[in-house]
């Protein structure tokens, strides 16, 4: 791509924030009753400019992103673990299917109240109340890439030499990495909802914590400067995963 | 001799549950746990029929699966519409394009806040919570079904004399069937997770505001009984949608994780 057309998509792609923001500000201006209930563009960059200056929002951001990408790692690495045992033995498959079919369609975020009670305020709560809503999604996707590896591949493997324990490690979970990643950006987008989630019900710190504490206290631009950086925020991790896993699985034909 | 056998065969499917079940009254009873933490599973069936009598039980319920069902219907109308537009018009292509791209993996959740601040604790705000969640992937669903229609068709429809408005009945809603329960499966667990979480953050009633209100009152029986109320009815929604489908849709032949687990 040239520069030029990039910087012509570059500006096709601003130009509806560009609208969407000249709206905000006129309904600001004059459709809201009163104007803290809803800032205007320069309330809510100012507020920006103040919270970037200083280490609240910072401080918030990290600790809240390290629950997240914490409870999902874990996730991860249980799910993909299980999913693919499932898949390969009949016995662990038996076991885990009912378990996992009674209790697929429970919001995760029940489990909140249920987790305080465990284990208290704190990190462990959120990051274990992440690692528990983003499994599921992991370890169903896993379990089905692994299912619909090519029985060819399974067979080549094993005339080639490839020793029966060695089939799901070399071949079955290469073989359903495609679906792996599809679970894990549903487990992605489904993580910060439990993290704001588990934070804005009861803990003493986080970015959750953070808007509930300027949504109660009336300081509505930093309110909407905070669910901004959110936004962004979520939107760049996603962007960078999708480039990333796009390259890494270049080999995949995605549909 | 029939009932019997396919009773036994869910039996032996189930077994895992049945152990989990056992487990969990032995430790409760067993008294390595103290009963705040995890109450005896014999003591629920109870403690749910305390519940249903009081009235603790139905009448919150129907209020989140109102708010849940009114917030999908409305994402459902608006993200039909703006999806099926998109894939028709250029000029709204552009615009919305780019909006729902960055929107759609936002935590909407974030914004409860901002629809207290607007909207008040009740109904409203619940509403307007899960339509906003529920609204980007409805219309990218709607989008890409009404945009993998064969031009040839509506090429076909327009050179007999079909006005758009034709198109869209005879054309592209029928297309979208298919899509309407996709995008209906995946985001009525969203609807009900915004809706129980929501409530359970702000209150204003609902189940999740009685699931922790019963929790900060270490009311630990009654928590567990929300929790399996909570899991019962996303069960018995998400086998609706599926058994409806198969009756609506038998000539479609669709394939999603999570069909079968």
């Amino acid at each position: 791509m040239t520069v030029s057309n990039r910087l012509r998509t570059a500006l096709s792609f601003s130009g509806p924030f560009v609208i969407f923001a000249a709206l905000w500000q006129a309904a600001s201006a004059w459709l809201a009753p009163d104007p803290t209930m809803f800032p205007g563009l320069g309330a809510i960059a100012y507020a920006l400019v103040r919270l970037s200056a200083g280490p609240e929002l910072w401080s918030n951001l990290g600790i809240s992103l390290a629950r997240n990408y914490l409870g999902l790692a874990l996730a991860i690495v249980a799910g993909v673990s299980l999913g693919s045992c499932m898949a390969r033995y009949p016995i662990a498959n038996g076991f885990f299917s009912p378990l996992v079919g009674a209790t697929y369609s429970l919001p995760k975020t029940a489990l909140i109240p249920l987790l305080l009670l465990w284990l208290g305020v704190g990190s462990t709560t959120d990051t274990t109340a992440v690692f528990l809503s983003c499994l599921l999604p992991i370890v169903v996707h896993s379990y089905h890439g692994a299912k619909d590896t090519p029985r060819v591949l399974l067979w080549s493997a094993a005339a080639l030499g490839t020793p029966d324990r060695a089939l799901l490690p070399r071949v079955m979970l290469p073989s359903s990495l495609p679906q792996i990643v599809t679970g894990t950006r549903i487990a992605l987008g489904f993580s910060y909802v439990v993290t704001i989630a588990a934070e804005m019900i009861a803990s003493k710190s986080g970015i959750g914590k953070l808007i509930f504490v300027y949504g109660g206290s009336g300081a509505y631009d930093y309110l909407f400067a905070t669910i901004l950086v959110i936004i962004v925020v979520a939107y760049l991790v996603d962007q960078a995963y999708v480039r990333l896993t796009a390259t890494l699985l270049r080999w995949h034909h995605w549909e | 001799m029939k009932v019997i056998r396919y009773v036994v065969r869910v039996l032996l499917y189930f077994y895992p549950l049945v152990l989990l079940a056992i487990f969990w009254e032995f430790i409760a009873r067993s008294g390595l746990v103290r009963p705040l933490f995890l109450p005896p599973l014999s003591a629920l069936p109870e403690t749910a029929e305390h519940l249903y009598r009081e009235g603790a039980l139905l009448a919150p319920l129907a209020i989140s699966l109102y708010r849940a069902f009114a917030g999908l219907a409305l994402a459902l109308l608006i993200g039909s519409v703006v999806g099926i537009a998109m894939s028709r018009s250029r000029a709204l292509r552009w615009f919305a394009e780019p909006l729902v791209a960055v929107a759609f993996p936002a935590p909407k959740l974030a914004f409860l806040p901002v629809f207290v601040l607007w909207f008040g604790l009740g109904h409203l705000t619940k509403i307007l919570l899960v339509a906003f969640s529920c609204v980007f992937p409805i219309i990218i669903g709607f989008y890409n079904a009404a945009n993998a229609v064969s031009p040839v068709l509506i090429w076909s429809a327009q050179s007999m004399g079909a006005s758009e408005l034709n198109i869209l009945r005879r054309v592209l809603l029928p297309a979208c069937v298919p899509a309407l329960f996709a995008t209906i499966r995946i985001n009525l667990p969203v609807a009900l997770i915004i809706t129980f979480t929501a409530e359970m953050i702000v209150g204003g009633k609902g189940l999740g505001d009685d699931l922790t209100y019963a929790q900060r009152m270490f009311d630990t029986p009654t928590v567990y009984v929300y929790i399996l109320v909570m899991l019962a009815i996303g069960l018995l929604v998400d086998n609706v949608i599926l058994w409806t489908r198969r009756r609506v849709l038998g000539w479609y032949e669709e394939n999603e994780p999570g069909d079968r687990v």
